[in-house]
């Protein structure tokens, strides 16, 4: 271990001599980093409408599947998806609500369940943190209600909800509203793909090969939308 | 690490032929090229589009390089502060000198945890250290996950670009290799079911192995956090289903926030694949109980890094983020493609960044790899004036060459320090002009011109003539012009 701590010394030392600032610590640097040029746009210009239909011009151009629905009738169209996918078991973490869980198929509720059982399952259904319009991109911070990673990994179908009140327009949006970085994060921006033979785009290498959404018009506050609100988001964050 | 199969290209620039010579087989080959360019069209056109949208790319070419900046600028300060907190996350943190320490370190861990087999996220740090054949002498085998990777480990190729790295194989040539190595004799050329061919084969694998190894986009000071982007999935599979992760980074590749992620994400894969977003970003701190691996290591590796910290000029070159959109655009890549780089990194960042890694004791043809027209500078996400890098290479070259012993009487040097004589003094100068004038006349034809000069002079005009030199020099008309107007 010491040849270990010997290099960790002798790498910090080159650059520290390399660099020539001496005594530069984190509160210094704190102070070059707030003066940091951010002149790229950081809010949208588009309405809460041209937002989302924003997100779901991007999410059908990664051949995803978006239905949209109100609250009310969202245990009615999870049924109707998961019975067009003409499959039967589905995986689903713990926190997601009971009414989602629809009856007439086979629920594995993801308490620690065996990864050799998880990729058994036809499907996925999770819930999301946010989403980009910008970037057609679905954040999963794997909270309770979206789930340990593997879960949304090994399916080969994925059925995400989301609420209106998770969509931004643009990345630095969604960065704003982080208040605690997450200990893990899934950025999910179309189906799993290829272009490594001919650049020829290939859907469905390892991840999910369908997905899914199901946008749901909640009150435009996200602090009317309880439920699904991620308890790591919140709307502001300081620079 | 010899190697000396001649249509093997070598990417160990220790033993790599020199460029001009390097390039040779390659121009010689219509299919390799046909391959590469249709590649690089591709991809250029999709950068194309999406970075025309992007009404504020200029923008973020600013704070993604004024970002870059300020890490190297605090580099140290940034690696402990990912050190400290990546610690407290659960995960451990290593610190590699150099290649050696960083495949000794990673097989010592594999070691500890009995590992046989080890499945691999794309890295090009691994590939700059050459960690697969080392493990592979050791008795670990390494399977790469990667779709492009998997073609070259089983085709046994070297990568020949850092983001599409078999873009020079076409869909024949690895139909050909997965029908002979998965033994699948009636797999067709078609993208789709090769692709399809290596999702079975690997998806035994990823349940299987415990053990995996990656490279990182972002390491993370704010969270001792690491960020992966990739297309396939075949990193998220790495990332969740083994028990033991080993992440090998380069020291520059830290970010100081969680933040910085959105203007990094939002410039890197419109750069690298022309898309608005890679389809898989992951982003882990340490040990997350009941979710991916339950023992975390991190290597950082200096590998001749923290030397090119010492120069604002050469520094520059720590900025990249490896987004391959200078090989994409460099017209001389564009002909020769990547292996007569001799090096794992290719194109425009590979001609600065290989001989700089070497201490600039090989690959110092790379600088030359180059026309200088700009093109890399412009495209480069983090603003990376690559020509201005380059130059300052080639300086370092020269200086390096003339000390050497036998230089001393190579015509070139000879012929550079008269010129150096010369041009040091105006009347030396002066009458070097007179000289040459009555020299010139004797290879100036009728037409004006110099068609062919003698002894290496006939390098230059073997492909270009020169006009004859001018009976007067500007000087002396502008003395004589002045004369008569008294
Ligand atoms: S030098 Fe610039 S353009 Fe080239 S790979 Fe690095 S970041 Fe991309």
């Amino acid at each position: 271990m010491t040849a270990a701590i010997s290099s960790r010394e002798s790498i910090l030392g080159r650059i520290r001599s390399a660099i020539q600032t001496p005594g530069m610590g984190l509160a210094d640097a704190a102070v070059a980093y707030g003066a940091l040029p951010r002149g790229y746009i950081q809010a949208g210009k588009l309405s809460r409408e041209g937002t989302i239909a924003l997100l779901i011009e991007r999410l059908r151009e990664y051949d995803a599947e978006v239905v949209e629905c109100t609250p009310e009738e969202l245990p009615a169209a999870i049924a109707a998806q998961l019975a067009a996918s003409a499959k039967h078991t589905f995986v689903a973490p713990p926190g997601l609500p009971p009414s989602w869980l629809a009856t007439g198929f086979d629920w594995k509720i993801d308490n620690d369940l065996d990864t050799a059982e998880i990729e058994k399952v036809d499907g996925v259904l999770t819930a999301a943190t946010c989403a980009v319009a910008d970037s057609g991109t679905i954040v999963l911070h794997h909270g309770p209600t979206e789930g340990r990673r593997v879960i949304s990994l090994l399916p080969d179908w994925h059925l995400c909800i989301l609420l209106a009140s998770q969509v931004v327009e643009t990345l630095p949006e969604y960065f704003d509203r982080v208040e605690q970085p997450p200990a893990l994060a899934t950025y999910i921006s179309g189906p799993s793909a290829t272009a490594d033979i001919e650049m020829t785009r290939i859907k469905g290498v390892h991840g999910p090969r369908f997905l899914h959404v199901i946008l749901v018009r909640d009150p435009d506050s996200p602090t009317q939308a309880p439920a699904m609100r991620p308890a790591d988001t919140a709307p502001h964050k300081g620079r | 690490m010899t190697q000396s199969v001649a249509d093997h290209p070598i990417l160990d620039p220790r033993f790599a032929p020199p460029f001009p010579q390097a390039v040779l087989p390659v121009l010689r080959n219509p299919q390799l090229r046909k391959n590469v360019a249709h590649a690089i069209d591709v991809i250029q056109a999709k950068r194309g589009r999406l970075v025309a949208e992007k009404t504020d790319w200029q923008e973020l070419r600013t704070a993604g390089s004024a970002l870059r900046a300020h890490v190297l600028e605090n580099l140290g300060t940034y690696l402990e502060q990912f050190e400290s907190r990546c610690t407290a996350a659960g995960g451990h943190v290593h610190w590699a000198a150099d290649a050696a320490e960083a495949r000794q370190i990673t097989l010592d861990l594999l070691r500890q945890h009995n590992a046989s087999d080890v499945i691999k996220i794309k890295t090009m740090t691994s590939a700059e250290i050459q960690l697969n054949p080392f493990l592979e002498a050791q008795g670990v085998h390494a399977h790469e996950t990667d779709l492009a990777e998997i073609i070259l480990q089983l085709g046994e190729q070297e990568p020949s670009h850092i983001v599409v790295p078999a873009l020079h194989i076409n869909r024949s040539q690895v139909r050909e290799i997965f029908a002979r190595t998965m033994g699948l004799k009636n797999l067709s050329d078609d993208p789709k079911e090769l692709t399809n061919a290596a999702r079975r084969y690997l998806r035994q694998k990823f349940l299987t192995i415990p053990t995996a190894i990656s490279g990182a986009n972002y390491l993370i000071a704010e969270t001792g956090g690491v960020g992966i982007v990739e297309s396939e999935g075949n990193g998220r599979m790495c990332l969740t289903l083994p028990q033991t992760m080993i992440t090998i980074a380069g020291i520059e590749k830290v970010l100081p926030r969680f933040q910085d992620l959105e203007i990094m994400l939002q410039v890197l894969a419109r750069s690298a694949t022309g898309e608005r977003m890679n389809p898989y970003t992951s982003l882990w701190s340490g040990v997350t109980p009941g979710d991916g691996p339950q023992n975390f290591h991190v290597i950082l590796l200096d590998n001749g890094r923290s030397e090119m910290l010492r120069r604002p000029v050469e520094r520059q070159t720590l900025k990249c983020i490896r987004c391959a959109a200078c090989m994409n655009t460099c017209p001389v890549y564009r002909q020769t493609g990547g292996h007569a780089y001799g090096s794992v990194y290719p194109g425009p960042i590979g001609a600065i960044l290989t001989p700089q890694l070497m201490h600039m004791h090989h690959a110092q043809s790379l600088p030359y790899a180059s026309s200088l027209c700009g093109a890399c500078y412009e495209v480069c996400p983090v603003k990376i004036n690559i020509p201005e890098v380059l130059l300052e290479l080639r300086s370092q070259v020269v200086n390096q060459e003339r000390r050497q012993v036998g230089r001393v009487f190579d015509l070139m040097y000879i012929g550079l320090r008269m010129a150096n004589f010369l041009f040091t003094s105006a009347w030396r100068f002066h009458l070097a002009q007179r000289l040459g004038r009555i020299g010139a006349r004797l290879v100036t034809r009728k037409d004006g011109w110099i068609h062919s000069l003698p002894s290496i002079g006939g390098k230059w005009t073997q492909t270009r003539d020169l006009r004859g030199l001018p009976d007067q020099t500007f000087h002396e008309w502008w003395a004589a012009r002045a004369k008569e107007a008294k």
